[in-house]
């Protein structure tokens, strides 16, 4: 478990910030305070600079805390978002501890601000004590990571001699504003993830093992309810591993059992999988005690229905080479994505259980055990752990993520197939894994991940699941390369990459909201009745949508402004349980759960979600959305929405994204 | 927020020729009117902060100077202060008009030709180095040549270097030193016509005087650690020994250029048997921001300095009270460095640990590097940005500044 105080790592100097260099922050507060507004951007560098250097100073947080009202009215956050506390977006703190120095000591002046206040030390004209205590425990929960990880390489680089700064800000913060707290939020915010059943678990796991370390500390009591569920989940979720043995001991305890004990942990262990998505290190250690000893009992350990059941009975062979291969205990979400697949009844389509026999003995290019090795604990064998992957994958579809990538075509198209198509998704993981290459075709022509040039990302990526970790890079090149083979082409250039890249059944119809040359909106009334017609159950005929769909939407921030297209895939369109049309949509982005603005909030769960997809009401969604996909044979004539109908969507767009898009021309003339 | 300062109607009304924030915040606390004579770009800022402001592009003084001058005339303003080199002779043209003394504008166009400039210095009985014009390349290496017989050096001797400076080039900028007929072929054709001198080992140092009345209002002495890398102010002890006779070769100065009023900032070298040599004066604040350096240790806004001697209704009582006691009102020692990058391919900027955490640093405005790969330094070249530091002792910092020249702020 993680030491709660982990100074080691703080890298700071330990001594006290001199007092010569105090002075010279308080002249340089008191020479931005003096400028004239039209002068103080050039007063400000040297501002940030010796907060910069007072933060490498043991003491240098408390020192710039004690300074935060000074700064703020000297004018550090004018004309920034930062000047508007009330609006600020705890989840963009993230991008900003993360990044260069620049931004990463403005967000500390500003979350040192924001303690002052919450401390009741800075009375603030814009947000209240409690506001401030309240936007601190989300910016604790969101970075929360940030306190136990070590820091990445990116950070390092970007950081430099700062790198230890956002844990010992997020330290200094949590000391006031108390762990309780925290703790309490954090495990609300564990659960709303986790019922996102992502395929990577590694944060929440941490999180939870923070949570665990709380427990035994007398001087939290611990409220919130669930935290124990959480951390059974994980370190003790039968009656015989309760007390969090150790894998030995409990290893010696399994020889001892008889089947009624054998049932009861194999329920026990299912239960708690299926409860959090979460899987212990102690099931492994049963389901292949199980294997060699008592098979009658593997159904219940990976929690079946009929279902599962019987799809694991029909392929016994494979399912016990599959986790002879995969399952370890430092490869314990294997079981879950183990058994979520069998429940999906994937197993029948025939080429699949061939594809797998095939992962089972592929062998892996230096290239891929490389990537992988970025992923795994020290004596996993990159195989053990790759097929840990496409096992989750191919039983969470809607788990995949991005990571801190801006790979959302390719994780989006990785979440597709296994949707839709599992063996093409097993075809892409064995050419990635086995060969290094991936060819695809555009428009006749082949494009090799090989040949092609550099992809979106700039650099590989190093946080992704273990089946994004060596198909992603491919996927990236080759989206790319596609879109480079459009150069020159009018309009926008998803619809021939789209079909083309995800799969056939990607509609060749493409309508795009927007006109490519002005980034103005370009007939938004047609847009909207056609979506309409297309998806909407009420005006397509009550057809259900049969194949997932790439679309594109506009993401907007909490303030419903602007931040950047985003692709996601439209998954099925329906009532809710109170009889809302919504939309249900897979989000490539690792955590769904976002406020967009304008009231537009984003549900994961609780509204007829099934675990991973995300939810608006029709009306919402088609405000932000500005690409979409159709049979050209099948689009119908466009919807008679009603005029009322349009008139909100129209308005949610141009209350946000579409705000300084207007065109020339009013939009359409709504209808009498 | 600072409230806006009040004008003083009686007071007079200037025109600050060029942009500058320093300058533009500093009229801004001060009581007297301004207005921005600048180029366009400027415009959209100086709307949205509310800065009075004439758009003009200063190119070349053309048939068109008479209408700028006669339109801030119109306005009612007093006097132009020029603020960049380039913007001198629009000055002395502007305030001939506005002062209706003509002389102002031959004046100017002095300070504008390093040549004339020397040779009415020299005029004026002041010492100045050998020096001669060069029209092209053949001219450098003649007068290479001849000052090398002059020093009595044989073939084969390495040569003494010469200094070659463009003649409208402000302070470091086209300034070269001449050691080989190599280095005269570097020189770029637009480069010429220009000013060769002879090279003087001595203590070089500039000036800044504020002038009113043909008088001298205060003179500091910035001493250079190294020329085009490192100066700071007040002038270490030893230097400032001399300032009874550098201040006669500054009346010597104004006496000579016949300058009533205003800001000069010359350069000089004491050679090591004390004699004082002129370099060359410019009208105008001097590179490196020596007026931020000003203000740090004495606490006067040396823009707002300007201002006020270039103001034909500032009154001599107001000059006196305006400026502190030399020297002896200085709170320590305010010196910078100019950062060049000293590798040829650069990604990032590392303050070095050792500069950063040193007392006396105060701060930077270097940025991170736009280009990996450096350019080759040719003449005195821009810096990427200055280093301050601020302290006590001057020989402290006189060591600090020249260390610095020994590390990398760009890796």
């Amino acid at each position: 478990m993680t030491d709660v105080s982990n100074k080691d790592s703080n890298e700071s100097s330990a001594t006290t910030t001199p007092a010569h260099l105090i002075d010279k922050l308080d002249q340089a507060i008191a020479l931005l305070e003096a400028a004239r507004d039209f002068a103080k951007v050039g007063k400000l560098p040297r501002v940030l600079d010796t907060c910069r250097r007072v933060l490498l100073h043991q003491d240098g947080l408390s020192v710039i805390e004690a300074r935060a009202e000074a700064l703020e009215n000297a004018g550090v956050f004018l004309g920034s978002d930062w000047a508007a506390p009330q609006h600020l977006v705890a989840p963009l703190s993230r991008h900003a501890l993360t990044g260069s120095v620049d931004i990463l000591l403005i967000e500390t002046l500003s979350d040192l601000r924001l303690l002052a206040v919450a401390r009741g030390q800075y009375r603030h004209p814009l947000i209240s004590a409690e506001y401030a205590n309240q936007y601190l425990t989300q910016i604790l929960a969101i970075n929360l990571d940030l306190l136990f990880n070590p820091p990445d390489e990116a950070r390092r680089l970007h950081q430099g001699r700062l790198t230890f700064l956002p844990q010992a800000l997020l330290e200094h913060l949590a000391s006031h504003i108390g762990y309780e707290q925290i703790v309490d939020k954090l495990i609300g915010e564990i659960w709303r993830v986790l019922e996102q059943r992502p395929i990577q678990t590694g944060p929440a796991k941490q999180m939870i093992t923070r949570i665990a370390a709380c427990q035994y500390d007398p001087e939290i009591a611990l409220t919130g309810a669930g935290a124990d569920r959480l951390v059974s989940s994980l370190f003790g979720p039968t009656r015989a591993s309760r007390e969090d043995p150790g894998l030995e001991v409990y290893q010696e305890r399994l020889a001892t059992m008889d089947e009624m004990t054998l049932q009861t942990e194999a329920s026990g262990f299912a239960r708690a999988m299926h409860d959090t998505g979460l899987v212990s290190a102690y099931h492994p250690l049963l389901l292949l005690h199980l294997l060699e000893n008592q098979e009658n009992l593997l159904a219940d350990a990976l929690g079946l229905s009929s279902t599962g059941r019987d799809c694991m009975l029909c392929y016994r062979q494979l399912v016990h080479a599959l986790i002879h291969q995969a399952v370890t205990p430092q490869t314990p979400q294997s079981i879950y994505g183990l058994a979520l697949m069998l429940e999906r009844g994937i197993l029948y389509q025939s080429p699949l259980a061939p594809a797998l026999w095939r992962q089972l003995r592929l062998q892996l290019c230096p290239e891929a055990i490389n990537r992988l090795a970025l992923v795994s604990l020290p004596d996993v064998p990159a195989e053990t752990r790759l097929m840990e992957g496409v096992l989750c994958m191919l039983g969470q579809p809607l788990g995949v993520g991005q990571g801190n990538n801006p790979t959302c075509q390719s994780a989006r198209a990785l979440s597709m197939w296994s949707c839709n198509d599992p063996d093409y998704l097993l075809q892409m993981v064995a050419w990635a894994a086995r060969d290094d290459e991936i060819i695809m075709h555009f428009e006749g022509q082949p494009v090799s991940s090989r040949l092609a040039g550099a992809g979106v990302a700039l650099s590989a990526p190093i946080d992704l699941d273990p089946v994004s970790m060596v198909v992603v890079p491919h996927l990236d090149r080759i989206y790319a390369e596609m879109g480079r083979r459009c150069i020159g082409r009018v309009g926008d250039p998803h619809r021939w990459i789209n079909p083309e890249f995800h799969g056939w059944w990607t509609g060749r119809g493409f309508r795009i909201g927007v006109d490519v040359q002005t980034g103005l909106l370009f007939e938004t009334e047609t847009f909207l009745r056609h979506f309409y017609a297309s998806y909407h159950p009420f005006y397509n005929g009550n057809q259900p949508l049969i194949h997932p769909q790439p679309a594109g939407i506009a993401v907007t921030d909490s303030a419903a402004r602007f931040i950047g297209w985003h692709a996601v895939t439209i998954l099925r369109v329906g009532l809710d349980q109170e009889s809302v049309m919504r939309v249900y949509f897979y989000n490539p982005n690792n955590d769904s759960g976002q406020d967009w603005g304008n009231g537009v909030v984003v549900s994961t769960a609780g509204q007829g979600e099934r675990y991973g997809e995300a939810s608006l009401p029709f009306e919402e969604f088609a405000s932000r959305l500005y690409i979409f996909h159709y049979d050209p044979l099948e689009h119908g004539v466009l919807a008679a929405i009603s005029a009322e109908e349009l008139h909100r969507v129209m308005t949610m767009i141009q209350g946000s994204w579409g705000e300084s898009r207007l065109p020339e021309t009013p939009m359409q003339m709504l209808p009498d | 927020m600072t409230a806006p300062i009040k004008k003083d109607v009686n007071k007079g009304y200037i025109a600050l020729l060029g942009w500058s924030l320093n300058a533009v915040e500093a009229a801004a606390n001060f009581d007297r009117r301004y207005i921005v004579v600048a180029p366009d770009w400027a415009e959209p800022y100086c709307t949205e902060h509310n800065i009075p402001y004439l758009p003009w592009n200063f190119e070349r003084l053309n048939d068109r100077s008479m209408e700028i001058a006669e339109k801030l005339r119109d306005l009612g303003v007093d006097a132009a202060v020029p603020l960049f080199e380039e913007t001198v002779e629009w000055a002395g043209a502007i305030n001939s008009v506005l002062m209706d003394n003509p002389r102002l504008f031959g004046q100017s166009m002095l300070m504008r030709d390093k040549s004339l400039m020397k040779r009415r210095a020299q005029l004026g009985g002041i010492r100045v180095g050998i020096f001669e014009e060069a029209h092209d390349r053949d001219d450098v290496i003649r007068f290479l040549k001849r000052v090398n017989q002059t020093l009595l050096k044989l073939d084969g001797d390495p040569n003494d270097p010469i200094h070659f400076k463009a003649f409208d080039k402000a302070g470091c900028l086209g300034h070269r030193v001449i050691r080989t007929p190599d280095d005269v072929d570097a020189i770029p054709e637009e480069e010429f016509p220009a000013l060769m001198e002879s090279h003087l080992d001595g203590w070089e140092f500039a000036v800044e005087a504020w002038i009113h009345n043909g008088k001298i209002a205060f003179l500091n002495i910035s001493e250079y650690v190294t020329l085009g890398y490192s100066v700071y102010v007040p002038a270490s002890p030893a230097l400032e020994e001399y300032r009874p006779q550098i201040r006669q070769q500054i009346e010597k100065l104004i006496r000579t250029f016949d300058i009533e009023f205003g800001f000069i900032h010359p350069e000089y070298f004491v050679t090591s048997d004390g004699e004082m040599y002129f370099g060359e004066v410019a009208y105008r604040p001097p590179g490196f921001k020596v007026f931020e350096l000003l203000e740090r240790v004495y606490g006067f806004n040396a823009y707002q300095a300007l201002i006020l001697c270039f103001d034909p209704k500032a009154t001599a009582e107001e000059v006196r009270e305006f400026f502190p006691r030399e020297v002896v009102d200085a709170k320590g020692y305010a010196g910078c460095f100019g950062v060049y990058p000293r590798r040829r391919v650069v990604s990032t900027l590392q303050i070095p640990e050792e500069t950063e955490s040193h007392a006396y640093f105060e701060s930077h405005e270097l940025t991170a590097p736009m280009e990996e790969t450096v350019t080759k330094r040719t003449a005195f070249g821009t810096h990427w940005g200055l280093v301050y530091f601020v302290g006590d002792d001057a020989d402290t910092l006189h060591k600090l500044l020249k260390h610095q020249e020994e590390l990398d702020f760009y890796l």
